[in-house]
């Protein structure tokens, strides 16, 4: 009990103060002590898969094994089947992700600045976080096709709302001493944007984005499982009917590790442009 | 009063909040009038919650007049301008902004950053005692060193009128007095800080005392000048004089003013 009292309080002066230096390697070791302890789970985890597998409790037909797996993923990434489906769930995750940033984050910005349009929008934006946007795809695909436009659609709908949303509540509880002390010096509106508000909510934006991103991603498997085109989350499809259980297994790894890549560039950047803001 | 030479004028000022709950106007400032000549370092001192603040806020054009005058070299107030910055009272700087370009950003924001202001906020840097320290950030600086960099911004635009709001009053007891030589020392330096008008505000009376060239204490809200209090102790002015008799016995007559009308408030709350 007095422990974390103790330690909500350190949190609290966690400023440039001497006390947060002494605390620096502590939270090092903290940092290693998991780290080890991760790698450690993932490797029991695989051992505990290998051995109910190879001991037959359950059957590798339908388990695959990581073994299985390895060996799997070698030959994909060596005969080269692997490419083709990354590269294009890559493209549309891209494509999807810069169309949601490039949209989200002004038109959020904006309305968390101007009250009326914003309750005037806000219950829209309820609605499309609240339903499951999977239900849409029906409709994305009766008004865009099955080809790659549904699958951007379907990825910047995921990805856009949540942006949206982090960016509007950022713009809305901007410091209003950071914004007076640039009506103070007489800033023009667009200035204050642009030098004010936006680096003051940046850290904001960029957890909106680490957001997206995981959501963006999912929606683009998603889009792909609907729609049977090229991508790693048909191909997960074909193999798994195709009892391909290794190779399935294979191309979910490789979902995971790009989907953990794609997060650790995030998180990346997050300590490059928001490196002040003591939340990250 | 000469009135030629009054650089801010308040004449019957009202100034007040509209509620966020029933929209019922309160009072901050009603009545309010006294001059600011040019060259001078006024402290405005009064009860908590009398209305300092709010008189700050509306010279430096953040706050709407109700009513009366306020005008600046003849003119009224009615927004910010470049002739006035103003000095927070504490975590104002960017912390995504290296010292500085935190100095510089008045400068930049009216589009006056050329090599001039550039040697400016140099100097400026250099005033405040900060030389070498310009690539730093403001998470790796004191308090009190935080207060010389937003010192500094306001002075980098070079504006007619600085106002202070509580400045110090986040820093601990020591650093509040080493704040108050070194803003002395600053005021007193000349060059690019000389005929510089200040409007200081405070609620340690010593502070006032040893800043300024008249104290104004404000009565309890809604703010009216409830005295004005000349102090004429020689500039430049050392600490020592922190602890001379008359220094003592002119901050005890402010003391017991802000008092009296703390009281007063007291009773009317009572009553």
């Amino acid at each position: 009990m007095t422990a974390t009292v103790q330690l909500s309080h350190q949190k609290k002066s966690a400023a440039p103060t001497d006390m947060y230096e002494k605390l620096r390697p502590k939270s090092k070791r903290l940092r290693n002590r998991s780290l080890i302890l991760g790698v450690t789970g993932i490797v029991l985890g695989l051992l505990i898969w290998q051995i109910l597998a190879s001991s037959g409790v359950v059957s590798s037909t339908f388990s695959s094994s990581p073994i299985g797996t390895a060996g799997a993923l070698w030959t994909m990434l060596t005969n080269g089947t692997l490419w083709a489906p990354v590269a294009a769930t890559l493209a549309s995750f891209g494509i999807g992700m810069a169309i949601s940033i490039v949209f989200a984050i002004p038109i959020g910005l904006i309305l968390g600045r101007a009250p009326v349009l914003r309750e005037l929008v806000d219950p829209w934006i309820n609605i499309l976080n609240s339903v499951p946007y999977v239900v849409f795809l029906p409709l994305i695909i009766f008004w865009f096709g099955i080809d790659e436009t549904s699958r951007i659609v379907l990825v910047v709908w995921s990805a856009a709302v949540p942006l949206l949303m982090s960016t509007i509540g950022a713009a809305r509880n901007l410091d209003r001493n950071y914004m007076n002390v640039a009506t103070v010096f007489s800033a023009s509106r667009g200035y204050t944007l642009r030098t004010v508000a936006f680096p003051a909510i940046l850290p904001y934006i960029l957890s909106g984005i680490r957001l997206a991103v995981g959501r963006g991603l999912v929606g683009a498997i998603v889009a792909e499982l609907f729609l049977g085109a090229v991508g790693l989350g048909s191909l997960v499809q074909v193999q798994t009917s195709n009892f391909e259980m290794d190779e399935a297994m294979a191309t979910v790894t490789v979902i995971a590790i790009i989907a953990i890549l794609i997060n650790q560039l995030v998180g990346l950047v997050e300590r490059r442009f928001a490196y002040w803001a003591d939340s990250s | 009063m000469n009135d030629s030479s009054a650089l801010l004028e308040v004449r019957d000022l009202k100034l007040g909040h509209h509620s966020k709950r029933n929209g019922k106007l309160s009072l901050a400032v009603s009545g309010l009038d006294f001059d600011i000549r040019k060259n001078e370092l006024i402290v405005a001192v009064g009860p908590s919650g009398c209305g300092k603040t709010t008189f700050l806020k509306a010279v430096a054009g953040l706050h709407p007049v109700l009513s009366g005058e306020l005008k600046l070299d003849g003119k009224q107030i009615t927004g910010p301008g470049v002739d006035r910055s103003m000095v927070f009272q504490d975590s104002s700087l960017f912390p995504w902004l290296t010292v500085m370009e935190n100095i510089v950003y008045g400068l930049k924001a009216q589009k006056r950053y050329d090599a001039a202001g550039k040697a400016r906020a140099e100097w400026l840097l250099d005033l405040v005692g900060l030389a070498g320290r310009g690539k730093a950030h403001p998470s790796e600086l004191s308090g009190g060193m935080a207060q010389r960099v937003n010192l500094a911004r306001a002075l980098a635009t070079d504006p007619e009128l600085i106002l202070l709001d509580e400045p110090f009053a986040a820093l601990d007891a020591q650093t509040r007095e080493v704040m108050q030589e070194e803003l002395l020392r600053i005021w007193q330096s000349g060059g690019a800080t000389a005929g510089k008008t200040a409007i200081f505000i405070t609620h340690d009376v010593y502070e006032a005392v040893f800043l300024a060239d008249r104290v104004v204490v404000f009565s309890a809200g809604p703010a009216h000048v409830a005295e004005i209090v000349d102090v004429t102790f020689d500039r430049p002015r050392s600490p020592e004089l922190k602890r001379s008799p008359e220094f003592l016995r002119q901050a005890d007559e402010i003391l017991s003013l802000v008092m009296s009308q703390s009281w007063a408030k007291e009773r009317m709350v009572t009553a």
